[in-house]
């Protein structure tokens, strides 16, 4: 029997070949789509998941008032986490940790590399896995680093062992390999290449020991019984307890949502990642569902077709139950087919689509997860698909049927339209979220930054740069391709660097404001083009200008009332600082680039803490001309550092990579969800022309022409369109509203964009019915009347 | 008797007004006849034939078939009496496209669960009898409206039914195909299997050993 539905299914799909390869394509494509999305949510899930103590490792942020809010940040005192091990029960294992690249050297061999100085309980916190070495040996004494693998192999070389060699970090300390790790997942939300003992990091200076200065990654591991509602409780109460004043407290973030749930707002967390995984996952269900319809709805236009057929059957004794079997096993199978040509595209197409997501994922078809899921996806496909039609067909009375009467088509042709107008509403609301994500995107990059950050290299350096710095400023300038150079504290694009404390108005309201420290050399406005719009920048003189500061125009407006100048006013923190304001600049955009405006910031001219250069290039001298003129003078002075870089305008780019992900996916989600929905009606339009070529014959030898007869069979389907367009606005403006809340810095929602939306809709579906409707139109009436 | 019609009327509404389809009907069908329904269109043959094959219901009176009453089963029982008992010709054939002239002939088999081996044996015996067995693999639309007949026949006898059912069977025949049909019905008439044929034809009317003659719903002669 199977056998025999199986042969009749194939038969049909081959006579049939246009509308099989309609609902196969679709289906293939719908399911291709999912699988994509499927694969990336897998990766995202997969985070931070490969660790043997994961249920019990925590982050620990610090949640911090200023000017009545609270703020999370990724930064902690150096004593807590001893304090924490201590003195909270069912904290098994704490350690500080601070993430930083440094450049290493084995002989010439120099390579800049992100690690982590760390406690020795960070080394079983992440169950670190030795391949050379042990854990028992490997902190014993602080000239020892850990290196994973890969950076092993890239300073010693590959079959060369690492255990027991000397390798130089930073051009000055000595350290002593002992031990090389595994190589961490890929999937991690704190990678390190190297673990080397916290003492010697900044040589374990004083103010690291001291609560009230927040720097430190702290990382702990709770016993498996401890209960994490007791624990966190503590860890909230143990800051006020450590220092006097402060209302900081720590709290306990679990490692499983480190990935995706990682955004706070008010000191709680309120989503993150997981916002962008969930949706997706709803999309690929949407998508699948489209295509689902799409099957439905030319399985139960084509019924006609297949009625005579059930008249047969059921007269030769079929059962309704049979025949619901058979169009299932029908649908399974196309269900089937569809599946083994997605596997193939997405096997084509992965490598694209890793391009755009910028992940390496996999097909991974011996995972038996995936086997599962997809096989799961294509029963459930082909049931979902078939039920409908199954159903339909199966309930025709023979009689009727046979005699040649037409079906019931009351409700079928309700569903059928409510079915296209579904889809159309879903192309369409994802067409309006490309047009808006991709204007959101371009809004933000446009915006006016306060600096120039075109042709602006970044450059991080070490400490021993910095006297050298005149001097390379001098020739890079001599060289003809540089504009100019400066040194700061911070990535000009970064947050942090931050404090609070200070007062001026005579010490009123002012102690919780959070001000950014920027250390900065003199030319460093003139370099970033950042605007001075009052007063004066510094000097020639670092130390005459040790209690001058430039301040920015948020913090001038906070400091002075709106007619009266910053300048000459006096910031003040405690009794030991005390600043007199030279210069306001006008404020720039720098952490999160959707926000309104940054913290206000203080520059301050201390180019010792320094820790990156900028380089400006002359207009018109070509990159790589500027690139190798900078690195002979950089090798020159300064020949121990490898040359590194990045131009801050890339860097800026990088910042909207969610959201470019996002817009991309949109984009593609809209082509994909629009060709579906446009293979269903293309679909639909063949059938009615089809179906109405008697109507057409006798029209057209009435005297009706080509256009009257286009338009009479295009108009029902623009009618669906046109319903669609007016459910799907609405559902977009709320949803892309609602997404664009989220961003600070934010375009209006223009009504243009929806007129865009529906004419485009329009024009699609036009284009669809118009060359079936064309093609009925122009045949000759003979043919069609004749048949009766 | 086969089968005992009494009273039997079907009335349906179309446009908010009645309409009598059958009126009345008395009519007993004794097993080994070879029965014609005569009359013009629209004078209740086909809803007669469809009915008593159960695959449309009187609205009124008795129908018994081998000594049930068909109106007091369930749908199921019924389905399983017409599949076991009655086959059916169409005067349009409707032989399944999609299956070979092997396949269609085989169809009711399978839906009576018959084992594979004896469905072979029992196709290739009917293919043998009609002198199909070269055209067994081919598909309906090869052949001629003749050669389609002959396997609609072919595949309402394989269920070896008692009674057949044919709704003008060579209605889109010529009349050198039609006479082959008829000629076939009349053997299998001579061995056994009782026939009803509806057609307007007197000379098909001729072949059979009874003639009803149908108008407005109501057996005006016999």
């Amino acid at each position: 029997m199977i056998l025999n539905y199986i042969k009749i299914a194939f038969r049909s799909l081959y006579k049939n070949k246009g509308y099989s390869f309609l609902n196969i394509f679709g289906l293939a494509i719908g399911i291709t789509c999912a699988s994509f999305i499927f694969l990336w949510v897998e990766d995202e899930m997969s985070f931070n998941t490969d660790f043997a103590n994961q249920e019990n490792i925590y982050y620990v942020p610090t949640n911090q008032n200023y000017e009545g809010e609270w703020r999370t940040f990724y930064s902690t005192p150096g004593p807590l986490a001893q304090d924490m091990k201590s003195d909270v029960p069912g904290i098994k294992k704490a350690t500080r940790s601070s993430l930083e690249e440094r450049l290493f050297a084995v002989g010439d061999n120099t390579i800049n590399r992100s690690g982590r100085f760390a406690d020795e309980d960070f080394l079983d916190i992440f169950s670190l896995k030795f391949i050379e070495g042990s854990r028992a040996e490997a902190f014993l004494n602080p000239e020892a680093i850990i290196l994973t693998q890969e950076t092993a192999e890239e300073l010693f070389g590959k079959n060369v062992k690492a255990l027991g060699q000397v390798l130089k970090m930073s051009n000055k300390d000595n350290y002593l390999v002992t031990g090389v790790i595994e190589n961490l997942p890929k999937n991690i939300s704190f990678p390190f290449d190297w673990v080397a003992p916290f003492e010697r990091y900044r040589d374990g200076a004083e103010w690291m020991t001291e609560y009230g200065n927040n720097f430190s990654d702290t990382f702990v591991e709770l016993s498996p019984e401890a209960n994490f509602e007791a624990v966190d409780k503590q860890v909230r109460n143990l800051i006020a307890t450590k220092e006097e004043n402060t209302s900081d407290y720590a709290f306990l973030h679990a490692m499983k949502d480190w990935r995706l749930r990682s955004k706070f707002e008010g000191g709680k967390v309120v989503g993150g990642r997981i916002t962008y995984v969930r949706l997706f996952a709803i999309i690929a269900f949407i998508i699948l569902i489209i295509a689902c319809i799409n099957f439905m709805n030319l399985s139960t236009a084509r019924s006609e077709k297949r009625a005579n057929e059930v008249g047969v059957r059921k007269a030769m004794g079929s059962s309704r139950k049979r025949l619901i079997t058979q169009f299932i096993s029908e649908s399974l199978m196309l269900a089937f087919i569809a599946a083994v040509c997605s596997v193939l595209l997405v096997a084509i197409l992965l490598p694209q689509f890793n391009l755009i997501i910028e992940k390496n994922l996999s097909l991974g078809l011996t995972n038996p997860v995936h086997i599962f899921a997809l096989s799961a996806i294509t029963i459930i496909c082909g049931l979902f698909a078939g039920l409908y039609p199954a159903f339909y067909l199966s309930s025709f009375k023979p009689v009727e049927v046979l005699k040649g009467i037409k079906a019931t088509q009351g409700s079928a042709l309700f569903i059928r339209k409510g079915l296209v107008v579904g889809q159309f509403v879903i192309s369409i609301v994802f067409i309006i979220a490309t047009i808006l994500v991709y204007q959101q995107i371009q809004h933000v990059k446009n915006r006016e930054l306060g600096y120039d950050k075109d042709q602006l290299l970044s450059m991080r350096i070490d400490r021993d740069f910095i006297p050298k710095f005149d001097l390379i400023q001098q020739e890079l300038k001599r060289t003809g391709s540089v504009h100019n150079a400066t040194m700061c504290n911070s990535e000009i694009l970064n947050g942090g660097n931050n404090g609070s404390g200070f007062q001026w108005k005579g010490g009123t309201d002012t102690e919780d404001i959070l001000l950014s420290f920027r250390n900065i050399t003199q030319s460093f406005f003139e370099t970033t083009g950042m605007k001075i719009i009052e007063g004066r920048g510094f000097g020639n003189n670092v130390d005459a200008d040790s209690t001058h500061t430039l301040v920015s125009q948020s913090l001038a407006k906070m400091m002075v009332s709106e007619n009266e100048s910053a300048i000459g006013k006096i910031i003040t923190r405690g009794d030991d600082v005390a600043l007199e304001v030279i210069g306001v600049v006008e404020d720039y955009v720098y952490g999160d680039v959707y926000a309104s405006s940054g913290d206000p910031v203080l520059f301050l001219h201390y180019p010792q803490y320094a820790r990156y250069m900028f380089i400006k290039t002359k207009d018109g001298v070509p990159v790589d001309k500027a690139l190798s003129d900078i690195e002979g003078v950089l090798k020159k002075h300064n020949p121990a550092y490898p040359f590194e870089y990045t131009f801050v305008d890339d860097a800026f780019n990088t910042r909207f990579k969610n959201e470019q992900l996002v817009g991309e996916l949109a984009q593609l989600f809209a082509i994909l969800a629009i060709l579906i929905s446009c293979l269903g009606l293309f679909g639909l339009a063949a059938y009615t022309a089809e179906q109405r070529s008697k109507e057409i014959g006798v029209r057209k030898v009435l005297g009706a022409s080509v256009t009257t007869i286009v338009k009479l069979l295009s108009k029902d389907f623009l009618k669906l369109v046109g319903i669609a367009i007016v459910i799907a606005i609405p559902i977009a403006w709320w949803g892309m509203n609602n997404w664009l809340q989220d961003y600070a810095y934010r375009i209006e929602i223009n009504w243009w964009v929806f007129i865009i939306a529906g004419v485009a809709a329009i024009l699609i579906a036009l284009a669809t019915v118009s060359f079936q409707a064309i093609r009925a139109a122009i045949a000759n009436p003979v043919d069609s009347l004749k048949t009766e | 008797m086969l089968l005992e019609l009494n009273n039997v009327t079907r009335i349906i509404k179309s446009g908010g007004k009645k309409i009598t389809l059958l009126d009345n009907i008395n009519l007993t069908v004794e097993e080994g006849e070879f029965i014609s329904l005569m009359g013009p269109s629209g004078s209740g043959k086909s809803t007669l034939l469809n009915c008593i094959g159960m695959l449309d219901n009187f609205t009124e009176g008795n129908y018994q078939f081998l000594d049930e009453l068909v109106e007091q089963m369930k749908e199921k029982q019924r389905a399983k009496l017409y599949k076991e008992y009655i086959g059916f010709v169409f005067q349009a054939y409707h032989l399944i496209d999609e299956l070979t002239v092997y396949e269609n002939i085989e169809t009711p088999l399978l839906y009576k669960n018959i084992k594979s081996s004896e469905r072979k044996a029992l196709v290739g015996d009917i293919l043998d009898r009609f002198n199909i067995v070269g055209k067994k693999d081919l598909f309906p639309t090869q052949l001629s409206g003749g050669q389609q007949q002959l396997v609609g026949i072919a595949r309402a006898l394989i269920g070896k039914p008692k009674l057949i059912l044919a709704d003008e069977p060579t209605g889109n025949l010529n009349s050198k195909q039609s006479e082959e049909i008829m000629e076939l019905f009349s053997s299998l008439n001579k061995e056994g299997v009782t026939i009803i044929q509806a057609t307007h034809s007197e000379s098909n009317a001729s072949y059979g050993s009874r003639v009803v003659n149908l108008l407005d719903g109501s057996i005006v002669t016999e």
